[in-house]
Protein backbone atom coordinates (compact mmCIF):
# COMPACT_ATOMS: atom_id res chain seq x y z
CA UNK A 1 0.00 0.00 0.00
CA UNK A 2 1.48 3.32 -0.96
CA UNK A 3 1.52 6.26 1.44
CA UNK A 4 -0.89 8.11 -0.10
CA UNK A 5 -3.36 4.83 0.10
CA UNK A 6 -2.41 4.63 3.74
CA UNK A 7 -3.02 8.53 4.27
CA UNK A 8 -6.47 7.98 2.37
CA UNK A 9 -7.48 5.13 4.23
CA UNK A 10 -6.72 7.24 7.61
CA UNK A 11 -8.57 10.44 6.42
CA UNK A 12 -11.47 7.56 5.68
CA UNK A 13 -11.78 6.05 8.58
CA UNK A 14 -11.61 9.73 10.77
CA UNK A 15 -8.21 9.24 11.84
CA UNK A 16 -7.49 12.66 10.33
CA UNK A 17 -4.69 14.10 13.32
CA UNK A 18 -3.09 10.57 12.44
CA UNK A 19 -3.33 11.06 8.57
CA UNK A 20 -2.01 14.68 8.80
CA UNK A 21 1.29 13.57 10.79
CA UNK A 22 2.06 11.07 8.35
CA UNK A 23 1.28 13.13 5.45
CA UNK A 24 3.48 16.23 6.47
CA UNK A 25 6.73 14.37 6.22
CA UNK A 26 5.62 12.93 2.71
CA UNK A 27 4.78 16.33 1.19
CA UNK A 28 6.89 18.55 2.80
CA UNK A 29 9.73 18.78 0.32
CA UNK A 30 7.24 18.45 -2.44
CA UNK A 31 5.11 21.22 -1.07
CA UNK A 32 8.11 23.29 -0.41
CA UNK A 33 10.07 22.34 -3.55
CA UNK A 34 6.78 23.46 -5.88
CA UNK A 35 5.99 26.63 -4.04
CA UNK A 36 10.04 27.89 -3.95
CA UNK A 37 9.77 26.78 -7.56
CA UNK A 38 6.76 29.57 -8.12
CA UNK A 39 8.27 32.14 -5.40
CA UNK A 40 12.22 31.88 -6.12
CA UNK A 41 12.08 33.13 -2.51
CA UNK A 42 13.42 30.44 0.01
CA UNK A 43 11.20 32.62 3.14
CA UNK A 44 8.18 33.02 1.19
CA UNK A 45 8.69 29.16 0.26
CA UNK A 46 8.66 27.86 3.42
CA UNK A 47 5.88 30.77 4.51
CA UNK A 48 3.48 28.87 1.65
CA UNK A 49 4.46 25.31 2.72
CA UNK A 50 2.82 26.35 6.51
CA UNK A 51 0.21 27.70 4.42
CA UNK A 52 -0.40 25.23 2.68
CA UNK A 53 -0.53 22.76 5.27
CA UNK A 54 -2.74 24.35 7.81
CA UNK A 55 -5.06 24.90 4.72
CA UNK A 56 -5.07 20.91 4.73
CA UNK A 57 -5.19 20.29 8.41
CA UNK A 58 -8.70 22.34 8.40
CA UNK A 59 -9.55 20.54 4.62
CA UNK A 60 -8.68 17.06 5.44
CA UNK A 61 -12.03 16.26 7.55
CA UNK A 62 -13.57 16.94 4.07
CA UNK A 63 -11.45 14.80 1.95
CA UNK A 64 -13.88 12.75 -0.10
CA UNK A 65 -11.18 10.29 -2.23
CA UNK A 66 -12.40 11.56 -5.59
CA UNK A 67 -9.25 13.24 -6.73
CA UNK A 68 -5.96 12.08 -5.99
CA UNK A 69 -4.79 12.80 -3.01
CA UNK A 70 -1.62 14.28 -4.52
CA UNK A 71 -3.45 16.34 -7.38
CA UNK A 72 -5.41 17.98 -4.08
CA UNK A 73 -2.64 18.90 -2.25
CA UNK A 74 -0.17 20.55 -5.48
CA UNK A 75 -3.92 22.41 -6.68
CA UNK A 76 -3.77 23.78 -3.09
CA UNK A 77 0.26 24.39 -3.33
CA UNK A 78 -0.24 26.10 -6.73
CA UNK A 79 -2.50 28.53 -5.71
CA UNK A 80 -1.58 29.33 -2.92
CA UNK A 81 1.89 29.88 -3.86
CA UNK A 82 0.44 32.24 -7.04
CA UNK A 83 -2.08 33.73 -4.04
CA UNK A 84 1.32 34.65 -2.48
CA UNK A 85 3.06 36.18 -6.22
CA UNK A 86 0.26 38.46 -6.29
CA UNK A 87 0.54 39.52 -2.95
CA UNK A 88 4.26 40.28 -3.04
CA UNK A 89 3.44 41.69 -6.50
CA UNK A 90 7.01 40.95 -7.11
CA UNK A 91 9.58 38.32 -7.50
CA UNK A 92 12.93 37.97 -5.69
CA UNK A 93 15.37 37.19 -7.64
CA UNK A 94 19.21 36.15 -6.89
CA UNK A 95 19.17 38.59 -4.19
CA UNK A 96 17.52 36.67 -1.82
CA UNK A 97 19.96 36.31 0.75
CA UNK A 98 19.14 32.67 1.84
CA UNK A 99 20.61 31.58 -1.34
CA UNK A 100 23.78 33.14 -0.79
CA UNK A 101 23.94 31.60 2.60
CA UNK A 102 22.96 27.98 1.56
CA UNK A 103 26.19 27.86 -1.24
CA UNK A 104 28.13 29.61 1.66
CA UNK A 105 27.83 27.09 4.33
CA UNK A 106 28.35 24.12 1.76
CA UNK A 107 31.61 24.85 2.40
CA UNK A 108 33.00 25.28 -0.77
CA UNK A 109 35.82 26.75 -2.41
CA UNK A 110 35.46 29.59 -3.63
CA UNK A 111 35.82 29.35 -7.03
CA UNK A 112 33.59 26.31 -6.77
CA UNK A 113 30.86 28.50 -4.62
CA UNK A 114 31.05 31.36 -7.84
CA UNK A 115 30.34 28.32 -10.56
CA UNK A 116 27.63 27.50 -8.37
CA UNK A 117 25.96 31.12 -7.71
CA UNK A 118 26.30 31.43 -11.88
CA UNK A 119 23.92 28.12 -12.58
CA UNK A 120 21.39 29.64 -9.93
CA UNK A 121 21.63 32.80 -11.95
CA UNK A 122 20.73 30.89 -14.86
CA UNK A 123 18.33 28.82 -13.17
CA UNK A 124 16.53 32.20 -11.60
CA UNK A 125 16.64 33.83 -15.69
CA UNK A 126 14.98 30.65 -16.78
CA UNK A 127 11.51 31.35 -18.31
CA UNK A 128 8.89 30.61 -15.53
CA UNK A 129 7.80 27.33 -16.26
CA UNK A 130 11.14 26.11 -17.68
CA UNK A 131 12.60 27.18 -14.15
CA UNK A 132 9.68 25.38 -12.29
CA UNK A 133 10.26 22.20 -14.39
CA UNK A 134 14.51 21.75 -13.53
CA UNK A 135 13.35 22.90 -9.96
CA UNK A 136 11.44 19.85 -9.48
CA UNK A 137 12.91 17.47 -12.15
CA UNK A 138 16.66 17.85 -9.79
CA UNK A 139 15.03 18.33 -6.34
CA UNK A 140 14.93 14.68 -6.01
CA UNK A 141 15.01 13.15 -9.57
CA UNK A 142 10.92 13.27 -9.87
CA UNK A 143 9.41 10.80 -12.77
CA UNK A 144 8.27 13.89 -15.36
CA UNK A 145 5.09 12.49 -15.09
CA UNK A 146 4.96 13.79 -11.58
CA UNK A 147 6.71 16.95 -12.06
CA UNK A 148 3.48 17.04 -14.37
CA UNK A 149 1.11 16.42 -11.93
CA UNK A 150 2.51 18.96 -9.56
CA UNK A 151 2.29 21.69 -12.19
CA UNK A 152 -0.44 21.05 -14.05
CA UNK A 153 1.07 20.44 -17.36
CA UNK A 154 0.70 17.99 -19.49
CA UNK A 155 3.52 15.07 -19.43
CA UNK A 156 5.35 16.13 -23.32
CA UNK A 157 4.65 19.60 -22.20
CA UNK A 158 6.88 19.64 -19.24
CA UNK A 159 9.29 16.99 -21.13
CA UNK A 160 9.17 20.16 -23.84
CA UNK A 161 10.18 22.85 -20.93
CA UNK A 162 12.31 20.65 -19.38
CA UNK A 163 14.16 19.98 -23.14
CA UNK A 164 14.19 23.77 -23.55
CA UNK A 165 15.42 24.53 -19.83
CA UNK A 166 18.67 22.16 -20.33
CA UNK A 167 19.11 23.70 -23.72
CA UNK A 168 19.13 27.15 -22.64
CA UNK A 169 21.49 26.94 -19.15
CA UNK A 170 23.63 24.54 -21.61
CA UNK A 171 23.78 28.09 -23.86
CA UNK A 172 23.89 30.46 -20.99
CA UNK A 173 26.80 28.26 -19.15
CA UNK A 174 29.14 28.81 -22.74
CA UNK A 175 28.21 26.29 -24.68
CA UNK A 176 26.62 28.77 -27.33
CA UNK A 177 25.42 27.00 -30.06
CA UNK A 178 25.02 23.52 -28.38
CA UNK A 179 21.65 21.96 -27.18
CA UNK A 180 21.55 19.64 -24.53
CA UNK A 181 18.42 16.96 -24.88
CA UNK B 1 31.49 8.99 -23.49
CA UNK B 2 31.29 11.86 -26.23
CA UNK B 3 31.99 15.79 -25.36
CA UNK B 4 28.17 16.04 -25.38
CA UNK B 5 26.81 13.88 -23.32
CA UNK B 6 29.54 14.38 -21.12
CA UNK B 7 28.82 17.95 -21.11
CA UNK B 8 24.99 17.08 -20.08
CA UNK B 9 26.10 14.91 -17.37
CA UNK B 10 28.34 17.68 -16.31
CA UNK B 11 25.37 19.96 -16.29
CA UNK B 12 22.76 17.43 -14.80
CA UNK B 13 25.45 16.65 -11.86
CA UNK B 14 25.45 20.47 -11.02
CA UNK B 15 22.03 20.88 -11.08
CA UNK B 16 21.73 18.12 -8.53
CA UNK B 17 23.77 19.51 -6.67
CA UNK B 18 22.33 22.82 -6.61
CA UNK B 19 19.09 21.89 -6.56
CA UNK B 20 18.92 18.35 -4.47
CA UNK B 21 19.14 19.65 -0.93
CA UNK B 22 16.27 21.88 -1.43
CA UNK B 23 14.18 22.13 1.55
CA UNK B 24 12.61 23.68 4.25
CA UNK B 25 14.83 25.25 6.98
CA UNK B 26 15.24 22.65 9.86
CA UNK B 27 12.11 22.67 12.82
CA UNK B 28 9.53 23.25 10.02
CA UNK B 29 7.17 19.97 10.97
CA UNK B 30 7.84 21.39 14.55
CA UNK B 31 7.01 24.80 13.94
CA UNK B 32 3.83 24.07 11.94
CA UNK B 33 2.81 21.17 14.67
CA UNK B 34 3.13 24.40 16.79
CA UNK B 35 0.62 26.03 14.24
CA UNK B 36 -1.43 23.24 14.20
CA UNK B 37 -2.28 23.06 17.68
CA UNK B 38 -2.51 26.84 18.82
CA UNK B 39 -5.51 26.46 16.03
CA UNK B 40 -6.77 23.37 17.10
CA UNK B 41 -7.44 24.89 21.02
CA UNK B 42 -8.88 28.48 19.53
CA UNK B 43 -12.55 27.62 20.86
CA UNK B 44 -15.04 27.47 18.34
CA UNK B 45 -16.63 30.54 19.62
CA UNK B 46 -13.90 32.38 19.40
CA UNK B 47 -13.18 31.51 15.76
CA UNK B 48 -16.70 32.70 15.28
CA UNK B 49 -16.17 35.54 16.62
CA UNK B 50 -13.32 36.36 14.40
CA UNK B 51 -14.39 35.57 11.70
CA UNK B 52 -17.92 38.79 12.61
CA UNK B 53 -15.08 40.87 13.29
CA UNK B 54 -12.93 40.26 10.39
CA UNK B 55 -16.51 40.28 8.00
CA UNK B 56 -18.05 43.73 9.70
CA UNK B 57 -14.80 45.01 8.89
CA UNK B 58 -14.90 44.05 5.20
CA UNK B 59 -18.48 45.48 5.20
CA UNK B 60 -17.57 48.84 6.45
CA UNK B 61 -14.38 48.61 3.85
CA UNK B 62 -16.75 48.05 0.80
CA UNK B 63 -19.43 50.61 1.65
CA UNK B 64 -16.95 53.53 2.72
CA UNK B 65 -15.55 52.45 -0.87
CA UNK B 66 -18.83 52.59 -2.82
CA UNK B 67 -19.78 55.79 -1.04
CA UNK B 68 -16.15 57.30 -2.64
CA UNK B 69 -16.59 55.53 -5.99
CA UNK B 70 -20.24 57.47 -6.20
CA UNK B 71 -18.75 60.87 -4.63
CA UNK B 72 -16.13 60.77 -7.42
CA UNK B 73 -18.47 59.88 -10.33
CA UNK B 74 -20.88 62.38 -9.57
CA UNK B 75 -18.67 65.12 -9.16
CA UNK B 76 -16.57 64.01 -12.34
CA UNK B 77 -20.06 63.68 -13.97
CA UNK B 78 -21.10 67.41 -12.57
CA UNK B 79 -17.45 68.37 -14.35
CA UNK B 80 -18.32 67.02 -17.38
CA UNK B 81 -22.18 68.51 -17.62
CA UNK B 82 -20.71 71.64 -16.67
CA UNK B 83 -18.24 71.72 -19.33
CA UNK B 84 -20.19 70.69 -21.81
CA UNK B 85 -23.16 73.65 -21.05
CA UNK B 86 -19.78 76.28 -20.78
CA UNK B 87 -19.16 75.57 -24.20
CA UNK B 88 -21.95 74.20 -25.78
CA UNK B 89 -21.46 76.70 -28.71
CA UNK B 90 -18.02 75.99 -29.20
CA UNK B 91 -18.44 72.22 -29.45
CA UNK B 92 -21.17 72.88 -31.90
CA UNK B 93 -19.25 74.99 -34.13
CA UNK B 94 -16.53 72.75 -34.00
CA UNK B 95 -18.81 70.04 -35.17
CA UNK B 96 -19.86 71.80 -37.64
CA UNK B 97 -16.33 72.87 -38.80
CA UNK B 98 -13.76 70.39 -37.32
CA UNK B 99 -11.12 72.39 -38.86
CA UNK B 100 -11.70 75.02 -36.89
CA UNK B 101 -8.97 75.92 -34.57
CA UNK B 102 -10.06 75.02 -30.77
CA UNK B 103 -10.51 77.59 -27.84
CA UNK B 104 -8.16 77.39 -25.51
CA UNK B 105 -10.30 77.43 -22.61
CA UNK B 106 -11.78 74.38 -23.97
CA UNK B 107 -8.83 72.69 -24.66
CA UNK B 108 -7.52 73.25 -21.00
CA UNK B 109 -10.57 72.47 -19.41
CA UNK B 110 -11.09 69.63 -21.90
CA UNK B 111 -7.46 68.15 -21.26
CA UNK B 112 -7.89 68.56 -17.72
CA UNK B 113 -10.95 66.42 -17.05
CA UNK B 114 -9.77 64.09 -19.20
CA UNK B 115 -6.51 63.74 -16.77
CA UNK B 116 -8.64 63.54 -13.82
CA UNK B 117 -11.26 60.67 -14.97
CA UNK B 118 -7.83 58.47 -16.16
CA UNK B 119 -5.71 59.35 -12.36
CA UNK B 120 -9.34 58.35 -10.49
CA UNK B 121 -8.81 55.23 -12.75
CA UNK B 122 -5.41 54.45 -12.59
CA UNK B 123 -5.49 54.68 -8.97
CA UNK B 124 -9.01 52.56 -8.36
CA UNK B 125 -6.87 49.97 -10.56
CA UNK B 126 -4.25 50.77 -8.08
CA UNK B 127 -6.19 49.56 -5.02
CA UNK B 128 -8.17 46.59 -6.73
Amino acid sequence: MSVDDAITQLIQTGRTEEAFERLVPAYRRRVFGLAYSVLRDRGAAEDVAQEVFVKLWQALPRYDGRAQLSTWIYAITRNTAISAVRRRRRLVSMSDPAVFEEVASRGAVSGAMADEAALWRCVEALPDRQRQAVILYYQEDRPVEEIAAMMGLPVNTVKTHLHRARANLALALGGAGEEVA
Amino acid sequence: MNTEESRRADLATRLRGLLGGLDAKAGFEARLMQRVATLAVTPHADLRAQFERRRERLRRRLRREAWMNGITILGLGACAVALLWRFAPDIQQIAANPARPLDLNLLVFGTLATVAAGVWLLIRRARG
